[in-house]
């Protein structure tokens, strides 16, 4: 209003007022964009990837068990939200999440059961999914997220909201580089914890 | 000489009597009736083994008992703290088997007692399990689970169960399509409505249990809904829906009968003028209904609502009965009354009764309970309202009635009709044409659905596919039926079914199918698994070999040895274990001891999504003995299609079984086929209209049909025998009253009490064709139009038009000698 009022006076202020606050302006954008790598941000990078394929090895570190246990096999994403963690080693076994539908096969027998029907489970797979497909609202919804690093190096940590959950798990974090999942660590409530190291193929 | 109208005060007396004795029985018999609502009565009374299992189903199964909650409205909090406090009352109360919100609390017993017998009840349990290799491959797939979030779940049991039977005894108890989970209990897929099943205590056939139940659930609601008040329940499921429709079937008929009343009384009192013939004219009435239901209760033991509904329907035939003779003995006033009357009035009256008794006998020898009622209920109906008539009324009115009313001018417009009407006849066959032409065209003229039958509104449909849909997993429309000579055969026969379908699940044919033997093995296996056990030495030799240089050490597997040690001496698992535990529903609902002492084992198939392979599933199942897969919304309309086919032979065969006796009677194909005409015309013309309009027909409307043949018969009859009986049935006053011009020409009066007749029969059922139940509806649909058209066509085809020219349109064109004599 007063800036108004004072370039109304003579007209040659305010086109010099005017061009000041272009500047800032502008300058206080490309600051606030290099120094705010939030979800936002990071999700926007990750919705860019319509497929994934990768390999994964798995340590799990187990209070009473000695030494890691150790798995490996490969992930595969594809947009919207179809979702499969194979494991080959030790044991052959498989999770593939699809919408809502999920199908598990261990040891020669396949069971499927319906997602929203165990939000527990719903919530650690989303994790994992709403990374990859970049889905804010999801992760929003099941986590409290924060978002270190830049775009070339990131880190999400996820602590479950849901009171159940955060009895089971305290917290995931997952690591990337730009549109690229690089890990997923586990930390549960016992003091267990297990590291998911992701390796791209193809493209 | 002279006939005499005179009643000796003895005769009154003792027929009154003996009327207000049988009166009193039937209403004895009435009061300790039951009236049921379901849809059983229309399920076939001798099944074969397929529907004895789909019959045992709707009436006491599970699904008869299964009533649906959702909660509405409010935050997803409050639905859920909502269904909480309700589940836990509804619980408290008794009334329910089980009540399942989704509340996972519950389990917790359920999970010790699963972990205690896990090597009775684990699928995997063989000697080969025990083997090194085969600990090595258990003990690897149980570590890994563990770091993962399901391992917090394991882990507490690794010492005990390194092998992981506990998991995969659960696994298999995972549903496929349970709900959704929302808060801690269940909703519906969009998670805006919270969920709930429960199957009551009373059994699917009894209303009045299942009416407390519902009654408890909306009283203890009242509270839940106090901390919460913009909350809404949901009630649905087959109790809801008997209980209802009773309710609903009451009030129809209530407001059916009093309205119906109400228009047939005015209609008498038009005609009569007098409340005395108004009182007298009920009395036939009231006979009939009361003789109709009495009878049925008597024959059947209860009484469908849809029989009491069709019942208001005698209101109209009954009352004709009434018309009749109050018209025609005042005919013969001064010449013997009532006994005049029983001379020349009588036999065309008993004849129109027995073509009635002819149609709806053909019903009575349905193998559909439902069926047979109305064929009963209509034959006692009339019997009872025609003896009433013969017998009561010419001790009350001996000289009919005196009043006239407007019967003058009704006459006259009958009269005037009836000479017209010829003039139409060749439209009339046109528009017959016409509409036979659309009952060809048109496809799928006949639906087959039980549910037609049913008076469930289409919202209240509505609401159970939504809650159905909501709660995916809660009801078994798909099953396999295991039936055995005693427990342990059905169980084993049960387990085989089993082992069968396991590869279709792999397959994607289906997503899992629910066993009884899951909680509770064959002893057989159950043994088979115990004998499995190694003793202890052996055990601890093979987890040497099998947990050699792996992570988990052999020697804080001790607590497993002493298991698996102690697991070798339980008893075995049996049914009565159950009892008084929180199981116990799960195997009720999943087994069913039969009255003979065989068993049956239901086995609830899982669709994928919502499809199902059942042609596979029969194709695995295929040359079993005892198993039987059904779906059962197939089912019933394959049911229902087996019982419309049933209806229409006996159709045909009621409605041949009146032309016979018609002929019988006339002994002239001529006349019977003239006799014959106007129905056929009648039916047809009934049944294009319907057609035009897009109606389906079902069974409901083949007995309205049949009853446009039974009732319109008389119609005809009446045509025909005005020309050939005139001669006999002339008084000297009938005579006297006619100018010579018209001396064969219906008297007026004659036309007078038939008109009156036929009004009666439209208005009482085109008052039902209002009905907000269906099965009512349609046969009141088809019945007043068909009997308006009945009428009118006996009329326009009417035989002394038929004898002279045809073209010749002028009024007196009957006035000719008709060309056939009377037999």
């Amino acid at each position: 209003m007063i800036t108004t009022s004072a370039a109304a006076r003579t007209g040659r202020h305010r086109t010099l007022l005017r061009c000041a606050a272009l500047l800032c302006g502008g300058l206080m954008v490309a600051i606030a964009h290099a120094a705010a790598f939030d979800l936002n941000t990071l999700a926007a990078l990750l919705a860019q990837r319509k497929s994934a394929e990768a390999k994964f090895t798995e340590e799990r570190f187990v209070s009473g068990i000695d030494g890691p246990l150790r798995a490996s096999g490969t992930l595969s994403f594809t947009a919207p939200d179809k979702f499969a963690r194979h494991t080959l080693e030790p044991q052959a076994e498989s999770m593939i999440v699809d919408g809502n539908n999920l199908v598990l096969k261990r040891g020669g027998r396949t069971r499927q059961m319906a997602l929203d029907a165990v939000p527990e489970v719903t919530a650690l797979i989303e994790a994992v999914r709403g990374t990859f497909n970049g889905n804010v609202a999801t992760l929003q919804k099941h986590f409290n997220t924060q978002v270190e690093g830049g775009a070339d190096k990131w880190t999400l940590t996820l602590k479950p909201r849901d009171e159940k959950l955060s009895r089971q798990v305290r917290e995931l974090q997952i690591t990337g580089q730009g549109s690229t999942l690089r890990s997923v660590g586990l930390w549960l409530s016992g003091g267990d914890r297990s590291l998911m190291l992701i390796e791209p193929v193809g493209k | 000489m002279p006939l005499d109208s005179q009643v000796s005060p003895r005769r009154r007396l003792v027929t009154v009597l003996l009327w207000l004795v049988l009166v009193l029985a039937a209403v004895w018999q009435i009061t300790r009736t039951s009236f049921v609502a379901d849809l059983s009565a229309f399920l076939p009374a001798s099944p074969d083994a397929q529907q004895r299992v789909l019959i045992e189903q709707l009436q006491s199964g599970t699904v008869a008992r299964t009533m649906l909650i959702g909660i509405d409205g409010g935050t997803a909090k409050q639905r859920a703290d909502a269904s909480r406090a309700l589940a836990a009352k509804m619980r408290g109360s008794g009334l329910f088997e089980q009540v399942n919100n989704g509340e996972t609390e519950a389990w917790t017993d359920i999970g010790k007692w699963i972990v205690e017998h896990r090597y009775q009840l684990s699928p995997a349990i063989t000697s080969q399990h025990f083997t090194p290799e085969g600990l090595k491959a258990a003990i690897g797939e149980t570590l890994s689970l563990l770091g993962t979030p399901l391992g917090n779940a394991v882990k507490p049991l690794l010492d005990r169960d390194p092998t992981g039977e506990t998991t995969r005894i659960a696994e298999g108890l995972i549903p496929s399509s349970a709900p959704r989970s929302e808060e801690g209990v269940w909703s519906s897929r969009s998670g805006e409505r919270a969920v709930l099943v429960a199957g009551t205590l009373a059994s699917g056939s009894d209303l009045d249990g299942m009416q407390v139940a519902i009654n408890r659930v909306r009283q203890e609601w009242t509270e839940v809904e106090r901390a919460a008040p913009g909350l809404v329940l949901r009630l649905s499921g087959a109790p809801v829906f008997g209980v209802d429709s009773r309710a609903q079937i009451e009030r129809e008929i209530h407001w059916l009968s009093a309205v119906g009343t109400v228009l047939v009384s005015s209609l008498l009192l038009v005609a009569f003028a007098s409340l005395r013939a108004l009182g007298v004219a009920l009395l036939p009435v009231a006979s009939g209904v009361l003789a109709g239901i009495a009878t049925v209760s008597l024959v059947f033991g209860s009484v469908h609502g849809i029989t009491l509904g069709f019942g208001t329907t005698l209101i109209g035939e009954a009352v004709d009965y009434a018309i009749y003779y109050l018209i025609q003995a005042r005919g013969y006033r001064g010449q013997g009354g009532w006994r005049a009357w029983l001379q020349h009035g009588w036999p065309t009256v008993r004849l129109g009764l027995l073509t009635s008794i002819c149609g709806f006998a053909a019903l009575v020898f349905s193998g559909f309970p439902g069926l047979a009622q109305l064929g009963v209920f209509s034959v006692a109906g009339l019997v009872g309202a025609i003896l009433a008539t013969r017998f009561l009324l010419p001790v009350l009115m001996p000289e009919g009635s005196s009043g006239t009313g407007l019967r003058a001018q009704l006459g006259a417009f009958a009269g005037w009709a009836v000479r017209l009407l010829p003039r139409l006849r060749w439209p009339l066959l046109a528009l017959g044409v016409a509409a036979a032409g659309v009952l060809l065209v048109r496809h799928e003229l006949w639906h087959a659905e039980l549910g037609s039958l049913s008076p469930v509104s289409k919202s209240a449909m509505d609401l159970d596919a939504s809650l159905r849909a909501d709660l995916s997993a809660g009801d078994a429309r798909s099953l396999v039926v295991v039936q055995g000579p005693d427990l342990q055969a059905t169980l084993q026969l049960a387990e085989a079914v089993v082992r069968k379908l396991e590869p279709l699940v792999d397959a994607g044919a289906l997503a899992g199918v629910d066993s009884i033997t899951r909680w509770l093995p064959s002893l057989a296996t159950q043994q088979a698994r115990q004998a499995a056990l190694p003793d202890a030495a052996a055990l601890q030799a093979s987890l040497a070999q099998a947990t050699a240089g792996g992570p988990l050490k052999a020697e804080r597997l001790a607590p497993f040895v002493a298991e698996v040690q102690a697991a070798k001496a339980l008893p075995p698992i049996s049914i009565e274990s159950f009892n008084g535990t929180a199981l116990k529903v799960i195997v009720d609902a999943m087994t069913l001891k039969r009255a003979d002492g065989s068993w049956v084992a239901l086995l609830p198939l899982q669709p994928l999504g919502d499809k199902l392979d059942l042609p596979a599933v029969q194709q695995a199942l295929q040359g079993m003995a005892g198993v039987q897969s059904l779906e059962i919304g197939a089912e019933l309309t394959r049911l229902y299609a087996r019982y419309l086919r049933e209806a229409q032979t006996q159709a045909l065969l009621g409605a041949l079984a009146v032309v016979v006796l018609i002929g019988l009677t006339l002994r002239s194909w001529r006349r019977l086929l003239r006799v014959c005409q106007p129905l056929l015309l009648a039916v047809v013309l009934t049944m294009g209209g319907l057609a035009a309009f897009g109606v389906q027909l079902g069974i409901l409307h083949l007995v309205g049909l049949l009853l446009v043949v039974a009732v319109g018969s008389n119609y005809a009859l009446f045509f025909d025998m005005l020309q050939h009986g005139a001669a006999q049935r002339d008084t000297p006053e009938n005579a006297a009253r006619r100018g010579p011009a018209e001396n064969t020409a219906p008297d007026s009066e004659t036309l007078a009490s038939l008109l009156l007749a036929n009004l009666t029969m439209v208005l009482s059922f085109g008052l039902i064709a209002l009905s907000s139940i269906p099965a009512l509806a349609s046969i009141g649909r088809v019945v007043a139009p068909g009997v308006l058209l009945a009428l009118v066509l006996s009329a326009a085809l009417a035989p002394r038009a038929v004898g002279k020219a045809p073209r010749k349109t002028l009024p007196d064109a009957g006035d000719a000698p008709a060309p056939q004599q009377a037999a």
